[in-house]
Order: C-alpha cells, then sequence, then structure tokens
C-alpha cells in the first residue's frame, strides 16, 4: 500500500505517496521526473544512477526511497545555478568527457561529492572515488582530465572569494 | 587542408551540453501515461521442446493485461535475409537458455514480473552441444537447426551466394578466400609455425540496458522509442516482422546509450510491438535487465582460429592458411555476415604470396551473437599478432622488423585482389616505437614483479556497397538544418555532421542543427556501423550542402549581376569570389522580410545519398576488386607488469596509434582511441561469458562479469592516444573512421608484452591470473626437467 512520503530533492520539497518497496531511483525518474539519473543495472554495479544524499555519493537504485526521506538530496538537474554550469559539467563538456551520455549524470555526481569533501584531489583520489562508476566508452582519460580541470577553476574561485 | 575553420578543431560535441545536464532523453528513460510494461518468459534449457505451456494462474493475476505464447503466435520473423529467428521458435524448440517463449504485459513491473513467474511451461530436454568443435563435427551431439537448408537468403545482406557445408549439419555458413597455392608455399618456407588462438563470447556492456516503448496511434501509426543502433534498419526489421507499411511505422532513437554492436538488431522493440497490437494499441515498455541483457541480448562471437604459417628465412611470410570456427550460438542471423567479414580482418596488412582462408559459421546452444566493435577483426588479430611474435622468436628477428618486412603498401593488391590506398601501418609503428621506447629493456625491479614491452598491430575494414543520406535545408536566417540517415549512439556523429556543413557553408557551428535517429524525418540509410559514417554521412552532406548553395547562388545570381558559378558563401552572406564586397545576406534571399520562403524555390534543400558501390567477390576465392571503401590501420605499445606469483597484471603504459584519416575532430577521435583501447583491456585480461554445465551463464552481472574501470586504466600521463592522419583521397576533408581500428591491438600487444615479461604465452583470451600461474608452473617443471 502507498504510503506518504517526504522528500528533499534539489532543494525542493515533495509530499508523495509511493509504495514501500520503490526505491530512490524509481522515485527521482518515475515520480518526480528526473530523469536525468540514469539506471544502468539496479544491482549498486554500475553507478549510473549516483546522486548525492546527505554529502555522500550513492547508488539510488541500492536505497528505498522510504530512507531518504527528510535528507538532501541532490541529483544532476540540480547541479547548475542561475542558468550557470557548475565547474564539473562545463570540465565534462570542455574535456571531451562525454560519449554516449548515460554514465555521464553518475559521474559528476560522484566527482561532485569528492570535490565538496576534498577541493584538492589528486588523480588517484579521483579514481579511487570514481571507482564504482562505469564507463564503456571513454576509457576514463578525460573523465580524469574533467575533474582535474574543474578542480583548478574551483580553486580558482574559492580563493578569488578569500579575496 | 588550409584554411579550414570548424573542420579539424576539436570543437565541443553538439550534444555535450544536454548530456551534462541530464536533459538528454534516452529510450530507457521514456515514459508515457497508461504504458504497460512488458516481461519476456525465458527458457530454463539450452535445448528443449515445449510440451505445454498454462497461463491460467497469471492470467487471473490482477493487473495483468495480455500474455501470448509461443503456442498462440503465429511465426514472426526477425530479420529480413537470412532468418534463423522468430519472436518465439515457430518449431518449439528453444537453442539456448533464455531463449523467449511467452511475453505478457501488465500495469506494473512488479505484477509483470510476478505474472511470469506464475507460467507453467512444460519441457522436453534434448541433448546440447556448447563446444564449438563438438557442435563442426559430422556426427554432431545435437542439430541445433534442423531445417537450416530452408531459410531464405538475402543476397544483398550476406556478400554474396552464401555456401553451406552440406557435410556438417549445424555450419550456417562457410566462407573462402584463396590466393596462390599455400602447399607449394609451404614447400618453399624455411619455418613452419602453426597453432590455435581462442576468443570467448563477450557483452557489450552498454551501460544504458536496451528499451522500447511502442504504441499505436489511433489511425493505425505505430510509434516506437527504441534502443536502436540502426533505426532505419530496425524500422525495416519490424515492417517485414508484422507486415506493417514503411508510411505506417516510426521509430525514434535520439541519443542511445552506447551500442558497440550490441543494439544493432532489435531485441526489445518487436516484444513491445506485439504486446501492444495484442493490448489494443496501448503503450508497452519491454525494457531488459542488467541480468537479461548478459543472457539474451547477442554477444560477440566465440571463435576457434588455426593459424599455419609459412616463412623464409628473411622473415618474409610465403604462405598463410587460416581456419576459423566462429560459434555464432543458438542464433547466428545478427553474426552471419560476420562469418564472412571476419576474414577481411586477415587480409588488410600483410603482403603474402599464397593465403587460403575458411571460416564457418557454427551454431551451439548459447546466447545468440552479434556484430560487436570490429567485426571480426579483433577476434583474427588475436591469432595473427601473437603468432607474428612467435615468428619472429623463432627467427630471431626484432617482431616490429619482421611486421615492417611484410607491410602491405600504397598501390600493391591485398590477397584479396584490392588496391591498397592511404596505407598509415608503418607511420603508426614508428610513432609508438619511439613512445615506448622499444629499444630500451624495461626496469626490472627486485620481487615477482616482472615487466614487459609489446606491440601489435591492427586494421579494419569499411564495407563497401552501403548507402547513407543527408537533407540540408538553408533557413530564411541562414541557419543550417541537417538531417542524416543515422543517429547518434555515442560515436559523435552529430558534431561531426555539424562541423561539415558548418564548413560547407562558412557558418559557426551553433548555426547548425542536426536532426538523426527520427525515421519519420530523417532520410533512408544504411546501418551506423563498420566505421562508415563520418566518411559516408559527411560525404553525404558535403554534396547536399552544394546541392543547397547552388540554388542560394541562382537566387543571389541576378541580384549581384554574374553568374552563380562565380559566387560563395561566408557568414551568411552570398559574395562575389574575389570581391567580398560584393556580396548579398542569406535573409535578404527569402521573402517576406527574411522569415518565410525562398521566391520561386520555397524552401531551399539539397539532398544526397552516399554509396561507394561493392564488386562483389569470387564466391570460390573471395577475390574483388572493392569489398571494402578503405582500411583503418593502428598500432599499439604496452608495457605491462606481471605478478609471477599470481599472475596478476598490470597495464602501466599504453599508446596506440591509428590512422583514421585526417580527423575532422581530433579530440573527438583520441576518446574513441581511449575508449576503444580501454575496452580492449577487458577483452584481453577478464571479459568472458562463463557458462556451465547446462549452457547456463554464470557471470550475468556486473559484478561477476568485470568490465575496465577508472582504476583499472594507467595514469593519464601513461596512456596515450595518437592520430597519425593519411588523408583519404575520396574522404570529406580527407577522413576515414576510427571507432572499431582502435579497440583491435591492444590484447595480442598485452599478451606480447607478458610473454616478453614472464617467457608465458597464453593462447586462450582473457589472459586471467590463473592461466599465467598454470603456465609459469609448467614451465618451471619443464626447465626443471
Amino acid at each position: 500500500m502507498k504510503q506518504l512520503m517526504h522528500f528533499k530533492v534539489n532543494g525542493k520539497n515533495y509530499d508523495l505517496a509511493v509504495e514501500p518497496n520503490r526505491t530512490l531511483l524509481e522515485v527521482l525518474t518515475e515520480e518526480i521526473g528526473l530523469t536525468g539519473t540514469k539506471m544502468g543495472c539496479n544491482e549498486g554495479d554500475c553507478g549510473a544512477c549516483t546522486v548525492i544524499v546527505d554529502s555522500r555519493a550513492v547508488c539510488s537504485c541500492l536505497i528505498l526511497a522510504i530512507e531518504a526521506q527528510n535528507i538532501t538530496i541532490e541529483t544532476i538537474e540540480g547541479l547548475a545555478s542561475a542558468g550557470q554550469l557548475h565547474p564539473l559539467q562545463q570540465a565534462f563538456i570542455d574535456c571531451g568527457a562525454i560519449q554516449c551520455g548515460y554514465c555521464t549524470p553518475g559521474m559528476i555526481m560522484a566527482a561532485k561529492a569528492l570535490l565538496d569533501k576534498n577541493p584538492d584531489p589528486t588523480e588517484t583520489d579521483s579514481r579511487r572515488a570514481l571507482q564504482g562508476n562505469l564507463c564503456r566508452c571513454t576509457g576514463y582519460v578525460k573523465i580524469v582530465e574533467a575533474i582535474m580541470t574543474a578542480r583548478e577553476v574551483m580553486k580558482g574561485s574559492s580563493s578569488k572569494k578569500k579575496l | 587542408m588550409a584554411n579550414l575553420s570548424v573542420v579539424g578543431k576539436s570543437v565541443p560535441r553538439v550534444d555535450a551540453l544536454t548530456k551534462a545536464t541530464g536533459a538528454a532523453n534516452f529510450p530507457s528513460d521514456f515514459r508515457v501515461p497508461r504504458m504497460l510494461h512488458g516481461k519476456i518468459v525465458r527458457s530454463p534449457y539450452a535445448h528443449a521442446r515445449i510440451v505445454s505451456i498454462d497461463t491460467l494462474a497469471a492470467e487471473r493475476l490482477p493487473g495483468v493485461e495480455v500474455i501470448t505464447t509461443a503456442l498462440n503466435t503465429p511465426p514472426i520473423p526477425l530479420a529480413i535475409g537470412f532468418c534463423d529467428k522468430h519472436i518465439f521458435p515457430p518449431d518449439l524448440i528453444v537453442r539456448y537458455v533464455g531463449d523467449a517463449v511467452a511475453a505478457l504485459a501488465a500495469e506494473t513491473e512488479d505484477i509483470a514480473e510476478e505474472a511470469a513467474s506464475l507460467i507453467k511451461i512444460e519441457y522436453e530436454e534434448f541433448p546440447a552441444v556448447f563446444d564449438v568443435n563438438q557442435a563442426f563435427e559430422k556426427n554432431p551431439p545435437a542439430i541445433i537447426h534442423p531445417h537450416l537448408a530452408e531459410y531464405h537468403l538475402r543476397s544483398e545482406q550476406v556478400g554474396n551466394k552464401m555456401m553451406r557445408d552440406l557435410e556438417r549439419p549445424n555450419v550456417s555458413r562457410h566462407f573462402k578466400i584463396r590466393k596462390g597455392d599455400v602447399d607449394k608455399g609451404f614447400a618453399e618456407a624455411d619455418l613452419i609455425v602453426e597453432d590455435r588462438y581462442y576468443t570467448p563470447k563477450l557483452q557489450h556492456c552498454q551501460i544504458e540496458p536496451s528499451a522500447s516503448v511502442a504504441w499505436f496511434e489511433p489511425d493505425g501509426t505505430l510509434k516506437i522509442k527504441a534502443s536502436a543502433q540502426s533505426p532505419h534498419l530496425a524500422k525495416l526489421v519490424i515492417c517485414h516482422a508484422f507486415n506493417l507499411s514503411p508510411a505506417k511505422v516510426i521509430i525514434d532513437s535520439p541519443y542511445i546509450g552506447g551500442s558497440f554492436g550490441g543494439k544493432g538488431r532489435p531485441t526489445t522493440d518487436p516484444y513491445a510491438v506485439l504486446l501492444s497490437m495484442k493490448a489494443h494499441g496501448k503503450p508497452v515498455r519491454v525494457g531488459l535487465t542488467r541480468e537479461e541483457h548478459f543472457h539474451c541480448a547477442n554477444s560477440r562471437i566465440a571463435t576457434t582460429t588455426y593459424i599455419k604459417d609459412g616463412v623464409k628465412k628473411d622473415g618474409t611470410i610465403v604462405s598463410r592458411q587460416l581456419r576459423i570456427l566462429v560459434d555464432t550460438g543458438g542464433y547466428g542471423d545478427g553474426a552471419m555476415i560476420l562469418v564472412r567479414n571476419c576474414a577481411f580482418g586477415a587480409v588488410g596488412l600483410y603482403n603474402i604470396a599464397n593465403f587460403k582462408f575458411d571460416s564457418y559459421g557454427v551454431y551451439t546452444n548459447t546466447a545468440p551473437t552479434t556484430a560487436f566493435r570490429g567485426y571480426g577483426s579483433p577476434e583474427i588479430t588475436w591469432a595473427i599478432e601473437n603468432q607474428m611474435d612467435v615468428i619472429a622468436e623463432k627467427l630471431g628477428m626484432d617482431p616490429l622488423e619482421l611486421r615492417r618486412r611484410n607491410l602491405l603498401r600504397d598501390g600493391d593488391r591485398d590477397v584479396c585482389g584490392q588496391r591498397v590506398v592511404s596505407m598509415g601501418a608503418e607511420k603508426c609503428l614508428d610513432k609508438i616505437r619511439h613512445w615506448i621506447e622499444w629499444d630500451k629493456k624495461p626496469h626490472q625491479e627486485e620481487g615477482p614483479w616482472r615487466r614487459g614491452k609489446g606491440i601489435a598491430l591492427g586494421t579494419k575494414f569499411t564495407t563497401a556497397g552501403y548507402q547513407s543520406s543527408a537533407v540540408v535545408k538553408v533557413q530564411p536566417d541562414g541557419s543550417i538544418e541537417v538531417r542524416h540517415s543515422s543517429n547518434e549512439i555515442g560515436e559523435g556523429i552529430n558534431t561531426v555532421a555539424a562541423q561539415i556543413a558548418a564548413e560547407s557553408f562558412g557558418v559557426s557551428i551553433d548555426r547548425i542543427r542536426v536532426l538523426g535517429g527520427d525515421t519519420s524525418i530523417c532520410p533512408y540509410g544504411h546501418v551506423s556501423a563498420s566505421s562508415r559514417e563520418t566518411f559516408h554521412i559527411g560525404n553525404a552532406i558535403l554534396i547536399a550542402c552544394s546541392e543547397a548553395k547552388k540554388d542560394l547562388f541562382e537566387m543571389a545570381a541576378p541580384k549581384l549581376g554574374v553568374l552563380a558559378q562565380s559566387l560563395d558563401i561566408k557568414d551568411r552572406k552570398v559574395f562575389v569570389k574575389g570581391q567580398p564586397e560584393k556580396s548579398i545576406e542569406v535573409t535578404k534571399l527569402f521573402s517576406p522580410s527574411g522569415l518565410g520562403y525562398a521566391p520561386g524555390k520555397c524552401e531551399i534543400i539539397g539532398k544526397c545519398t552516399f554509396e561507394i558501390p561493392a564488386i562483389p567477390e569470387d564466391p570460390g576465392t573471395g577475390q574483388s576488386e572493392r569489398i571494402a571503401v578503405y582500411y583503418m590501420y593502428g598500432a599499439e605499445a604496452v608495457e605491462v607488469a606481471v605478478d609471477t606469483e599470481t599472475g596478476e597484471v598490470r597495464i602501466l603504459k599504453n599508446a596506440g596509434c591509428f590512422d583514421g584519416g585526417t580527423p575532422i575532430n581530433p579530440k573527438m577521435c583520441e576518446g574513441q582511441i581511449e575508449g576503444g583501447m580501454t575496452m580492449a583491456f577487458g577483452a584481453a585480461l577478464y571479459e568472458q561469458q562463463l557458462y556451465g554445465q547446462k549452457g547456463e551463464l554464470l557471470n550475468a552481472s556486473f559484478h561477476d562479469y568485470k568490465i575496465p574501470t577508472i582504476e583499472d586504466v594507467p595514469d593519464n600521463a601513461s596512456m596515450v592516444a595518437l592520430l597519425e592522419p593519411v588523408p583519404q583521397p575520396d574522404g570529406p576533408f580527407g577522413a576515414k573512421g576510427i571507432g572499431e581500428v582502435c579497440s583491435i591491438p591492444a590484447p595480442p600487444a598485452i599478451s606480447n608484452a607478458i610473454y616478453n615479461a614472464v617467457g608465458v604465452r597464453i593462447k586462450e583470451l582473457p589472459i586471467t591470473g590463473e592461466k599465467i600461474v598454470k603456465a609459469l608452473n609448467k614451465k618451471g617443471n619443464n626447465s626443471k626437467a
């Protein structure tokens, strides 16, 4: 039987009637209509459904929606603000880190969780953080390059803010 | 190529923004109101006859809308030419674990799944055959397609008259190449090297699983949102399967989340259509689970290659004989052309006077097969490029030198009789030789790890005789709309199309709008495959642009008081060549007020269908002046570390250099190369479909079927994509293709590097740690004895 649940996604509040066995991925894509989060395996192996829940990158296919109530959820759709792309999105575009694009939202969210926590990751740190995100197109070279590029852009803008 | 402003530049992909923001809609995301959820019921047996199907309990489940089974569905063919596969087996015989026997649609996925579990099916189990060598026998343990001789052929699909081996009931096709006299060649040789190599079945592992939503509009028009690598081909198959008019079928596949050959033939569309038909046209979604993808969504062929070479002391290969058993699984329709085309992976690199090639398509009771990035060339190259290193060692020659000595050169005829042009392999070899510091031995450290270097070459053909189309429209503001016959599966065709059109019209790329993937608005064309899109669609766009410009110039000529031939266009102005100040804005050629139509012409449209026709080969010898449009070439160098205690292999450094003609977008070509090489690391070291004793797939998840992760590739400084552009004379701005050749040389290069490191050669892919340890132990025992 459906239950009334409350979600906080990309700063917006949603009250929804949801079956208790629905995953967060299903609620995001089918109930709220945020289809940027992708289903690749439904088993937590591929990372295409990665979203940020309470500052942590997680596979939204492995979380029941009922567990994701009242915590901050960030998806790819919430990344750009006021028409301005997030530096990671811009870097993925500029570095050629996108091919078919199906893994891209998950990759960017996993990378954002990393940069939120560690503003100065090494290439090795980035690889460690994205080890659960599979890409079959790119060979990961330009994805790593994009994260390193975004790191520099974000370091630049945060030091400007300090000044 | 002087003075190009958009072509040859690494502009960002035109689809990157929509993908980076999550806005790109993929078929698997697609949902419509009132949509039903389909489920395919599959056989648990590898070879059996359906005795009865009881759907009563499933029908009673609330929310179940339609159920259709092998017992009450007429034969619906899933291929146009050679057809061994139907929506359900009409003879009620299942041929692999996962064969479809029934399908149903329900209100929710959960109900559909429960209903599927309630369908009771009784089978009579038959003996099955999983081993390709057994299946190949004259008296095999099982005959998988007893009515094979009656299956229809369509000549243009299979290249030429398909030859059967009538003595071997599981052989669907036998393809031959003959040149010179191999036995005479072996008699003249100083050295004979003979061996057997194996490549297993692989899964494409596109991150987007296949999904389709199909429904009928009230006027009977069928619409399908489909995971189709080639929407026009998918449409042909659907029209043929359900006897529908092409005017009433629309397939839309705007963005596809990777394909690599795997979505080339419809896997989910036919079931969605069948269920929608039964449900009075309601929308039905059929999406494969990841597990189903591994089981049933067509895999790469497995190959067993017997190779025999006759070589002179100076390294000249005088004779080569290849015999290949192609395991096409329970259904080989998707692999049938492969049985022929894998041959061209063996002919494009080396100049060999005497050559004999036989490939056989062989049915087994395993997953059906289809194209997989390289179309047989990676499998053949695995044997040849290992063999080249074996020969070099036996002769005491540098393996690079052996290859160089035998390479084809521009102007030569390859072993199939086609003239070689724009041959870049030697230049690629030189570049990677330099990069890997070939003459320097790898640094060895204390402990169990040993380092080694290896190289290999690769080549891939693009099949002749396939068409691509483009329609180019000039908008009243001078912007250009391009509609092409392919679709964006990740390869970047929309960006290539935009760059070429922008260059032709002298506008910036943001003035170009590209449409592909929708059969109702895009012109017909052949498959998005074979590394053919940049060349074919690029040429079609260039010609279509010229046609449209001709119309514009004819309209502008009287206004400028010159002949149309003396006009050119740039920055949305038509101008007199050599007198750029004498010009008229494109928008002034339209009325009213530069918004509506072009007086006297209405719309300014250019169109073109482009093809390089094939010359069918002689069926007895495989000889033809033109089988391929062109060949692409490349070389890869790798340095590995091998743990002599565990057999673990680490790729420390890797560089691939590839000749795909002059790149339209160098960064996108690099991206293809990096991705192709990485995919091949998986094939080299760990990927394979593992079957149990009953033909059940044992590793049907990303957990058990490992593909390369971001931690499995060398760091960015040690993972290098190099381009060696040799312009293709008839290519658009000198371009050929790049998508497949880059995934070919890595496995033999890695194998050669492992041999260089620890002195063992694993001839059956993948090169697992277990195999290395076993080989090392055997070697140790032998040397002790």
